[in-house]
């Protein structure tokens, strides 16, 4: 069973998950039951140097650049309707290979077109992100979405860091109003 | 006090929490309410986990809708003594039979004790069903969510949301054709008969252009208790063109005219406090007075229906005892409701004039059915109607 995450808390990699080099950040909800505009999801990732901000815009990944330069961070695609079982978004992040002078990993969620649809977290059901071990398949972590963050369109889920020579995980459960644009600016990239 | 928006959740801090739904109500539209009962799949065990006007009580009585007239419905819940399976409640609205969107409906809103309201933004919505919100657990707790999504079809996409089945086409006699009508004899098997569902989302309306229907007979010709409602909205609708018409309040009466086989006769009112029996001939009791219309459910008339074989007729009446007869304006609604039946409703659509007593159905024994059917005519008073339905019973005046 894996640990469903407080906001604030942090936890290891390295003493939860020892083996783990390669993490998959699954995305998943359900589709829209009730009538009205579809909810659609994205995942992003964005690739956060010592001054908290990106380095350049190739940090930024998302449904429109799935992949960062150094390959450490891949957006498997875009789903737009979270139709499917199991994970509607994937990104995958190679631990190994993350540039030393990267020191998180961000992970957000977004509503896409959140705002004038009057869509927000709360409508959307079963809406979570979770940390899976890519080689062994295992949940490390899962965070339930419609909680923390109900009437916001933007959030950031969590973020890797290095800590010490070692991967952590921070449960960020931060809810912004703007969407990915709102996002992208705070880590230094205009849009 | 906490204000939700759509989406928003609150902490529900009492275990028995009463909920109360209002909304701008329009006579020309009906508005129902219901309360959904739904286990880890979202969905309902059965029929006996949908709390309507149909079936108030559910859940062992840990879920009941205490209260409901024109502009307002009262729930009442016992979270902590709910069954275990049960992982949300959801509080739904519908507009009866699609007639308009819940962009006509100006206010509506959710409020449950221990201080959280929900304001349902209506504006521009296309949907005439809708989940206004839903109680869930949560780690242990109960939570309340406003959701205020829904469907642009009605009632039906939202029962089948619930996994709730409903009667394929609503707005059909539920009296059951045999298999065999109308099909060839040398048939191979008939077409299978539709899963009966013991829940009946319908609400047969007989107006003038159905003015008739009969009730599904029971084995034994037993129809169990059958309850005649006579609900109104007290406020009558200012008369003048920018409301400067002065507004009165109007006390409605319900009572009936019956006739038993054996040939006795006899009026059921609160007039004369005539009220009838339940046990006893004529089988037919009146539940009290009503004296405003708007804060409970109106007035009741209880029918044996186990005994129905003993009665011949029953004339149904309204009756102004005070107050101006406005009878369009008082939103004036009989229902029907016999058990495992959909309820049939008659509604008062007509100006009466200055006449005080309106016939609003008459239930006849045919062949051992229940036929109801709607009259909607007016007279001076039970006298007149006694005549003008060949009665024949000798009258005096009387107070209540």
């Amino acid at each position: 069973m894996a640990l469903s995450l407080q906001k604030g808390g942090n936890l290891s990699l390295s003493k939860t998950d020892p083996g783990m080099t390669k993490a998959l950040i699954g995305l998943g909800w359900d589709p829209r039951a009730t009538d009205g505009a579809e909810f659609d999801l994205d995942a992003s990732a964005f690739l956060i140097a010592s001054n908290g901000k990106v380095r350049s815009e190739a940090d930024f990944i998302f449904y429109n650049q799935l992949k960062s330069p150094d390959g450490s961070v891949e957006h498997t695609g875009d789903n737009r309707t979270g139709e499917g079982d199991g994970d509607d978004e994937i990104l995958k992040v190679d631990l190994s290979r993350v540039p030393a002078d990267i020191d998180k990993i961000a992970f957000s969620v977004t509503i896409h077109e959140g705002q004038t649809r009057n869509q927000n977290f709360g409508q959307v059901a079963n809406a979570y992100i979770r940390i899976v071990n890519e080689v062994s398949g295992s949940e490390v972590v899962r965070y339930d979405l419609a909680e923390d963050a109900s009437v916001e369109t933007a959030m950031i889920f969590g973020e890797l860091y290095r800590n010490n020579g070692e991967w952590k995980f921070r449960a960020v459960g931060q809810g912004y109003s703007g969407g990915l644009k709102a996002m992208a600016n705070q880590f230094g990239i205009s849009i | 006090m906490t204000t939700l928006t759509p989406g928003a959740n609150a902490p529900v801090d009492n275990a028995t929490v009463s909920v109360t739904v209002t909304y701008t109500p329009d006579s020309g539209q009906d508005i129902d309410l219901s309360a959904f009962l739904l286990g880890s799949s979202g969905k309902v065990r059965g029929d006996e986990d949908m709390c309507f006007y149909g079936q108030k009580t559910i859940g062992d009585g840990m879920v009941q809708m205490t209260e409901v007239s024109a502009g307002r419905a009262v729930f009442s819940l016992d979270l902590a003594r709910l069954d275990a399976a049960v992982e949300k409640v959801a509080l739904t609205a519908t507009i009866y039979e699609n007639r308009s969107t819940f962009a006509s409906v100006s206010q509506l809103s959710v409020s449950v004790t221990g201080g959280i309201e929900a304001a349902i933004p209506t504006a521009g919505m296309q949907e005439s069903a809708l989940i206004l919100g839903e109680f869930y657990r949560r780690q242990g707790t109960w939570k309340f969510r406003c959701v205020a999504q829904g469907f642009a079809g009605g009632l039906e996409p939202l029962a089948k949301h619930f996994g709730v089945e409903v009667a394929s086409a609503p707005a059909s006699s539920p009296k059951p054709q045999p298999a065999s009508a109308g099909s060839p004899a040398a048939a191979p098997a008939p077409a299978p008969a539709p899963t009966p569902s013991s829940v009946n989302l319908s609400k047969i309306t007989l107006d003038k252009s159905r003015s008739s229907i009969s009730l599904e007979k029971k084995a034994g010709g037993q129809y169990g208790k059958i309850r005649i409602n006579l609900n109104w909205n007290q406020q009558q609708k200012s008369g003048g063109f920018l409301g400067f018409g002065k507004k009165s309040s109007v006390d409605l009466d319900l009572g009936c005219l019956f006739e038993m086989q054996d040939g006795r006769k006899g009026v059921v009112q609160a007039l004369g406090r005539g009220f009838g029996s339940y046990d006893q001939s004529p089988f037919i009791q009146l539940m009290g007075d009503d004296r405003t219309g708007s804060v409970s459910d109106g007035e009741w008339l209880h029918i044996n229906g186990d005994r129905w074989s003993e009665i011949k007729r029953i004339a149904v009446f309204a009756f102004i005892y005070d107050g101006a007869p406005n009878w369009s304006a008082t939103d004036g609604v009989v229902t029907l409701f016999a058990p495992n039946q959909a309820p049939v409703e008659v509604r008062v659509s007509e100006e009466g004039g200055q006449l005080g007593c309106c016939c609003i159905a008459l239930l006849e024994n045919i062949s051992g059915e229940v036929n109801v059917t709607r009259r909607v005519d007016f007279h001076r008073d039970q006298e007149k109607l006694d005549q003008a339905y060949h009665w024949g019973m000798s009258w005096r005046a009387g107070s209540k």
